[in-house]
C-alpha cells in the first residue's frame, strides 16, 4: 500500500526547483512508471512528492542541424516515438522506445524520469551514451552538463544530489559514416530487458573504423561501456571476427548478477552475442550512410 | 456445415456482461461497500515449518481503529477440504492451531477502520515459532528421513491414485520397441485479473452474507457453513462477477473464512482483499508433477502399452490435487487405444504452497510428456507422426475400458485438418519447426466428493407478462462466459430473442443450487438444465397454444423467433407476447415456470462426453541465445455443436495464451519454500500485443449426451500446448525438451549436449 504523502504540483521550473530546496523528504515524480512500483511495495516512502511531469518548459523536442537533438526530461516516452524528426534522424531512439514496456507506460513514463530512476536495466541510457549523449541537471543555484556517460554512479545513483532536477537531454548530430543499433534480450516482446546491448560505429572515409562504442544494460550497477572493446576496433577494418572478439570481450568485461530470470553464465553468454550482433547491425548502417 | 437451423445458436452473440464490464459498472466484490465495513488484514507465516507456540495481539489491539484480532483459537478449528466425503482428505485449517506448513499460510487476522490501519495492525502481532525442519520436493519428501508435514501421515504421501485397464505386462511383451523418458513438469499461477476477495456480512438474525470471488456460491456456501457451523441455508453466498478462476477459485480461502468469521464476533460487514503478492504465494497453484512414461508399441506404429508413475508436489495441503492426482493419469491416456494402460499416481506433501486444479487439472502436465514421447517414438522407428495417432486415436463408440464411453469424438478429423494446414506451410526456414500435440478433454466430470445431495446442475425459468424472462441458473460465470451461453440456450429453446432474456446467477439465495465452474462441465451440464428447463415452459405454453388456436393435434406446434407456429406450415400461428398474456390468465395470473436439472448416471467413471483437439504451434529458436518465437498457433477443434460463437473464440485463444505461458515462460521457483517471483514484473504471463496469432479450424460433430450437441470448449485446449512446442523446438533444433518450462538456457544446454553427444559419434 502507498504511504499517505503531500502532493507538490510546482507552476514553473523555478517554482519546482524552489519547491525541492525547501523539502527534505521529497522525492520527484516524472510519470511514476518506476517510482509508483517501489512505492507501492513501500520500498520508497517520501513525504513528499513533487510533480514536474506537468512542468512545461521541460517538455519539449528540439532539432537543428548543427546542435543535434535536444530533449526536456518531462518529454514522454511515446512523444519521442512518435516524433518525425527523431524517427529521421536517430531512428535507433524509436525503434528503442517501441519496445519500451507498454503503450500505457510509454504515455505516461518520460525520458527525464527514466534516466533520473538510474535502473541499469532501464532502455535509453544504453543507447543514449551509445549516441554519445550528455545530459543537463540543475538545482536553484545553477545548472551542470555531464556526458551521460558519466552520470550513472551506482544502481539507482547518479550524479545528481538533493535538489538537482534533470533537465535536458542532448544528442549531438552524427558524424558522416555513422550506425548505431541496439537490443535487449529478453522472453516476451516490450518487456524487460535480461540484458542489452547497444553499439554506435562510426567509419572514416576509407571504411576503417574511426570510433565505436558498446554499452551494455543491466550488466552490472549501470549502463557499461566496453571501453576494451571499442578500442580493439578502432582504426580497423571491420568484420564479422572482429565484431566476434568485441562480443568475447564484452561477455568477460560485465558484471552481470543472477536472478531467477537468467543464470550469470547466460547473461555473459547473451551480452557477448548481442554486443557482436549490434556492432554488426551499426557497422552495416554506417556503411550505408552518407 | 450450416447450422441455419438455428436463430441463435453459434451466431455472432456479444457476451450479455460486456457492456456493464467495460463500462466499469459490473460489481466484484472489490467493489462492494456496506456501511460500517471493516478492512481485513491477514498475518501469514514467513516459515515454511513451524509450530505455533504463542500469538500475542496486545499491541495490535491497542492500536487505534483496530476492531478485532482472530487466530485459530477463535475458530471451530475445523479440519476443512472440499473431498468433504473423505476425512482424511480435509486436512486444512484455514487458521491453523498448532503449526505452518508453508510460506504465508495464515496465522492471524485483523479487522479495522481502515486498510492502512489493519495493515499496521499486522506487524505489531508478536507470533512465537518453533521453526521445524522443511521439505520442499517430493522426491525428497517421500523418503524415509523426511520431516513428517502432517501427523499420522507415512512418507508424507497424501493420496495415491492407481488406474488400470488390460493385460500390461502381455501388451509390452508385444512391443517391438519400448521407450522410456522421465519428465518434470512446473506449476503456475492462475493469475486471475481479481485476486481472492470476500466481503462478509453476520447479521443478528445469524444469518451470513458472503461476496466472494468464487467459481462456486454453492461450494462457498456449503464449506463457509460447515467451517462456522451454520446452516447451508443460513449462509447466503454472492458472486455476480468474478474475475477469473482457472480452476483455483472454488475451494474455501483465506479471504471468505477470515472476513466470515471476524464478521461473527463483531456483527459488522467485514470485506478482505488479497493484494496480487498474497495470491502468488498463498492461493494456490498448478500441481508440479514428475512423469516417467514407459511406452511399447508395434513396428508398424499400433501403440501396446503404456505404463506411467508421477510424483507431484502436492505442497501443504490436499485442495483439489487429489482430483488432478486422477485426471493426470486418466488423460495421460489421451486420445488414443491402448491395449494395456498402468498409471500410478503419488501426490507427496511437501512446506510448499499448496497446489491444486488449474484449467486443464493436469491433463497439461501430462500431455507435455505424452505428446512429445510419441513424437520421439516416431522418430526412432521412422513412423509419420500424423499417421501414428490417426491409427491409435480414439474413435465414435469407443470404450475406454472401465473408464469412458466416447459416444462423439471429430479427432481423425482433427488431425486431417492439421496435417493438411503443416503441409501447406511447405519448407520452413533453418530453427524453425511446427510441432503438433493432440487430446481431449472431459465436458464435466462425474465426481461427487464434495457429497451433494442436489443434481448437479438445475435451472428455473419464469416468463413475465411482456414475454420477458427470467433465467436461474446456478451455474458461474467467472468471465468465461456461461451466463451469455446460458442465455443462448434459453433465447434458442424457448423461441425468443437474446434481449429477451435476463440471467440471475451467483447468488445462492435466488439461485438453484449447482456445482459451479469447473472441470469444463457447465455448457452441457447446466446447458442441460436451462434446456430442459425452458423446454418444460415452452410445453405449457403451447399447451394454451393448441387449445387457442384449435389446430388437429396431429400438427407439431414451435415458436421461433417470438413466432408461435405450426411446424409444417410457418405462416400459421400467433405472436408469442399474446400467447404469454393469454396463457397468464388460463393460468389464474400464475406464471409460467420451467424447471430443469441434470446430473449424469451411466456415464463411466469421468465425464459424459469428451472434446477433441489437435494442435499445431509454429515456433523458431535463437541458436546463439535460445529464445524462442512462437510464430502461429493453430489448433482443429471438436466441441460438438459450438452455443456461443465469440465465446469460444475467446475461450480457445485464453487457453492459447496461458497453455504458452506454461510452455515457455511461467515458473514458480522457490528458495527454502519462499516463491521467488510474487509479483507481475518477475511473473511472466502473455499480455494481448504480445500474443501470436492463435487460429480455429471447428470440427463439426454432435454430442447426443449435450444441450444441442455440445460439449467442452476452452478448458482442454489448456493441454496441447506445451507438448506442441517441445515437439516443434524437436523439429527445428533436434533437442528433446523434457523439462517444463523450456527456458533458453534449456535450450542452450541441451544443444551442447547434442553436439557433444554428436561429437562422441
Amino acid at each position: 500500500m502507498i504511504n499517505d504523502f503531500h502532493y507538490l504540483k510546482p507552476a514553473s521550473l523555478k517554482e519546482a526547483l524552489a519547491m525541492y530546496a525547501e523539502h527534505d523528504d521529497c522525492k520527484v515524480i516524472c510519470g511514476g512508471q518506476s517510482l509508483l512500483i517501489v512505492m507501492r511495495q513501500g520500498m520508497v516512502t517520501p513525504e513528499y512528492l513533487l510533480d514536474i511531469k506537468h512542468v512545461k518548459e521541460l517538455s519539449y523536442i528540439k532539432f537543428e542541424e548543427k546542435d543535434g537533438l535536444r530533449i526536456g526530461a518531462a518529454t514522454t516516452h511515446r512523444e519521442i516515438e512518435k516524433s518525425d524528426i527523431i524517427e529521421k534522424k536517430y531512428p535507433v531512439l524509436v525503434a528503442m522506445e517501441e519496445k519500451l514496456a507498454s503503450i500505457q507506460t510509454r504515455n505516461w513514463g518520460t525520458i527525464g524520469g527514466n534516466i533520473a530512476h538510474a535502473d541499469p536495466a532501464g532502455d535509453p541510457g544504453p543507447v543514449l551514451i551509445a549516441l554519445n549523449a550528455e545530459i543537463k541537471f540543475g538545482n536553484s543555484s545553477g545548472e551542470t552538463t555531464v556526458p551521460l556517460d558519466e552520470f550513472f554512479v551506482d544502481y539507482f545513483e547518479t550524479k545528481m544530489e538533493h535538489g538537482d532536477l534533470a533537465l535536458e537531454i542532448h544528442v549531438p548530430t552524427p558524424e558522416p559514416k555513422f550506425g548505431c543499433a541496439y537490443q535487449k534480450f529478453n522472453l516476451l516482446d516490450s518487456d524487460m530487458g535480461i540484458v542489452a546491448a547497444a553499439a554506435s560505429v562510426t567509419l572514416n572515409a576509407d571504411g576503417t573504423c574511426k570510433a565505436a562504442r558498446i554499452v551494455l544494460g543491466n550488466a552490472g550497477p549501470i549502463p557499461l561501456r566496453v571501453t576494451k572493446a571499442e578500442d580493439l576496433l578502432k582504426g580497423k577494418k571491420l568484420d564479422d571476427a572482429l565484431f566476434a572478439e568485441a562480443g568475447k570481450i564484452a561477455s568477460e568485461d560485465c558484471e552481470p548478477v543472477a536472478d531467477i530470470h537468467a543464470s550469470e553464465e547466460h547473461r555473459r553468454h547473451v551480452l557477448g552475442v548481442l554486443t557482436k550482433r549490434m556492432l554488426k547491425k551499426a557497422f552495416e548502417q554506417a556503411q550505408k550512410a552518407a | 456445415m450450416s447450422h441455419a437451423k438455428y436463430n441463435v445458436i453459434n451466431t455472432h452473440v456479444h457476451n450479455i456482461d460486456g457492456v456493464a464490464k467495460v463500462t466499469g459498472r459490473a460489481t466484484y466484490t472489490f467493489d462492494v461497500t456496506l456501511p460500517g465495513m471493516l478492512y481485513g488484514k491477514i498475518l501469514r507465516s514467513p516459515h515454511p515449518h513451524a509450530k505455533i507456540k504463542n500469538i500475542d495481539a496486545t499491541a495490535a489491539l491497542a492500536l487505534p481503529g483496530v476492531k478485532i484480532v482472530v487466530t485459530g483459537k477463535d475458530t471451530l478449528g475445523i479440519k476443512q477440504g472440499i473431498w468433504r466425503r473423505y476425512e482424511e482428505l480435509c486436512d486444512e485449517q484455514v487458521l491453523p492451531l498448532e503449526k505452518v506448513r508453508y510460506i504465508g499460510e495464515p496465522v492471524a487476522a485483523v479487522a479495522a477502520v481502515t486498510e492502512e490501519i489493519a495493515e499496521a495492525a499486522l506487524d505489531l502481532i508478536e507470533v512465537d515459532y518453533e521453526v521445524l525442519p522443511a521439505v520442499y520436493e517430493p522426491l525428497e519428501a517421500i523418503k524415509k528421513e523426511a520431516p513428517t508435514i502432517h501427523e499420522g501421515v507415512e512418507r508424507n504421501v497424501n493420496v495415491t491414485r492407481h488406474i488400470e485397464w488390460g493385460d500390461v505386462d502381455e501388451a509390452f511383451d508385444e512391443a517391438d520397441y519400448i521407450r522410456e523418458d522421465w519428465f518434470k513438469c512446473s506449476g503456475q499461477a492462475h493469475m486471475c485479473m481479481e485476486t481472492r476477495a470476500a466481503m462478509s456480512n453476520f447479521t443478528p438474525d445469524g444469518k451470513l452474507t458472503c461476496w466472494a470471488s468464487t467459481q462456486s456460491a454453492y461450494y462457498t456456501q456449503g464449506l463457509l457453513a460447515g467451517v462456522l457451523g451454520l446452516r447451508e441455508g443460513d449462509v447466503r453466498v454472492l458472486a455476480p462477477y468474478v474475475g477469473g478462476g482457472f480452476g483455483g477459485k472454488f475451494e474455501l480461502d483465506a479471504a471468505m473464512f477470515c472476513s466470515a468469521v471476524m464478521s461473527m464476533k463483531l456483527f459488522k460487514p467485514v470485506k478482505v482483499v488479497f493484494t496480487r503478492e498474497e495470491d502468488f504465494i498463498a492461493s494456490k497453484r498448478r500441481t508440479p508433477m514428475f512423469y516417467y512414461v514407459r511406452t511399447g508399441i508395434k513396428k508398424d506404429g499400433t501403440f501396446c502399452a503404456r505404463e506411467s508413475r508421477m510424483f507431484s508436489n502436492g505442497g501443504a495441503y490436499t485442495g483439489m490435487g487429489a482430483t488432478a492426482l486422477y485426471l493426470s493419469g486418466f488423460f495421460h491416456s489421451f486420445p488414443y487405444k491402448w491395449r494395456g494402460y498402468r498409471y500410478d499416481g503419488y501426490r507427496v506433501y511437501t512446506n510448499t504452497l499448496p497446489s491444486t486444479s488449474m484449467r486443464g487439472f493436469g491433463a497439461p502436465q501430462a500431455m507435455f510428456c505424452s505428446e512429445q514421447q510419441i513424437d520421439w517414438i516416431c522418430a526412432d522407428l521412422g513412423l509419420d507422426p500424423f499417421e501414428v495417432r490417426r491409427k491409435n486415436g480414439h474413435t465414435e463408440g469407443y470404450e475406454v475400458p472401465g473408464q469412458a464411453f466416447i459416444a462423439s469424438c471429430g479427432l481423425k478429423q482433427c488431425i486431417d485438418e492439421i496435417e493438411k494446414w503443416v503441409k501447406a506451410k511447405g519448407e520452413l526456414p533453418a530453427n524453425r519447426g511446427i510441432g503438433i500435440s493432440s487430446c481431449g478433454f472431459m465436458s464435466g466430470g462425474i465426481f461427487n466428493w464434495f457429497d451433494s445431495p442436489y443434481s448437479f446442475s438445475s435451472a428455473v425459468v419464469t416468463i413475465n407478462v411482456d414475454g420477458t424472462v427470467e433465467l436461474h441458473v446456478g451455474c458461474q460465470d467467472i468471465g468465461q462466459g456461461s451466463n451469455t451461453t446460458m442465455a443462448i440456450i434459453a433465447a434458442e429453446t424457448l423461441g425468443v430473442k437474446m434481449e429477451d432474456i435476463r440471467v440471475h446467477s451467483g447468488d445462492t439465495a435466488h439461485c438453484p443450487a449447482d456445482l459451479g465452474a469447473w472441470g469444463s462441465r457447465q455448457t452441457l451440464m447446466a446447458g442441460n438444465a436451462v434446456k430442459m428447463a425452458c423446454e418444460d415452459a415452452k410445453k405449457q405454453l403451447l399447451e394454451f397454444a393448441y387449445a387457442e388456436m384449435g389446430i388437429n393435434i396431429v400438427y407439431d406446434l414451435d415458436i421461433k423467433d417470438r413466432w408461435v407456429h405450426i411446424v409444417a406450415r410457418p405462416e400459421r400461428g400467433l405472436p408469442y407476447v399474446d400467447l404469454v398474456k393469454k396463457a397468464l390468465r388460463a393460468k389464474d395470473g400464475q406464471r409460467i415456470m420451467g424447471r430443469g436439472y441434470y446430473t449424469p448416471h451411466r456415464k463411466g467413471m469421468i465425464s459424459p462426453a469428451y472434446s477433441y483437439m489437435m494442435q499445431a504451434v509454429d515456433a523458431e529458436v535463437d541458436p546463439e541465445t535460445g529464445k524462442i518465437t512462437i510464430h502461429e498457433v493453430m489448433t482443429a477443434h471438436d466441441c460438438g455443436q459450438p452455443i456461443n460463437q465469440l465465446g469460444l473464440i475467446g475461450q480457445l485463444e485464453g487457453a492459447a495464451s496461458m497453455a504458452l505461458g506454461y510452455a515457455y515462460l511461467e515458473d514458480m521457483p522457490m528458495e527454502d519454500g519462499k516463491l521467488m517471483n510474487p509479483n507481475l514484473v518477475d511473473y511472466k504471463v502473455i499480455k494481448a500485443p504480445q500474443m501470436p496469432e492463435a487460429g480455429i479450424i471447428e470440427i463439426d460433430t454432435y454430442e447426443p449426451e449435450g444441450p444441442y450437441g455440445a460439449k467442452e470448449a476452452g478448458e482442454g485446449l489448456t493441454n496441447p500446448t506445451a507438448a506442441a512446442l517441445g515437439n516443434a523446438i524437436y523439429n527445428a533444433m533436434g533437442i528433446q525438451m523434457k523439462e517444463l518450462p523450456i527456458t533458453p538456457e534449456r535450450i542452450l544446454k541441451a544443444l551442447r549436449e547434442k553436439k557433444e553427444q554428436e561429437a562422441q559419434k
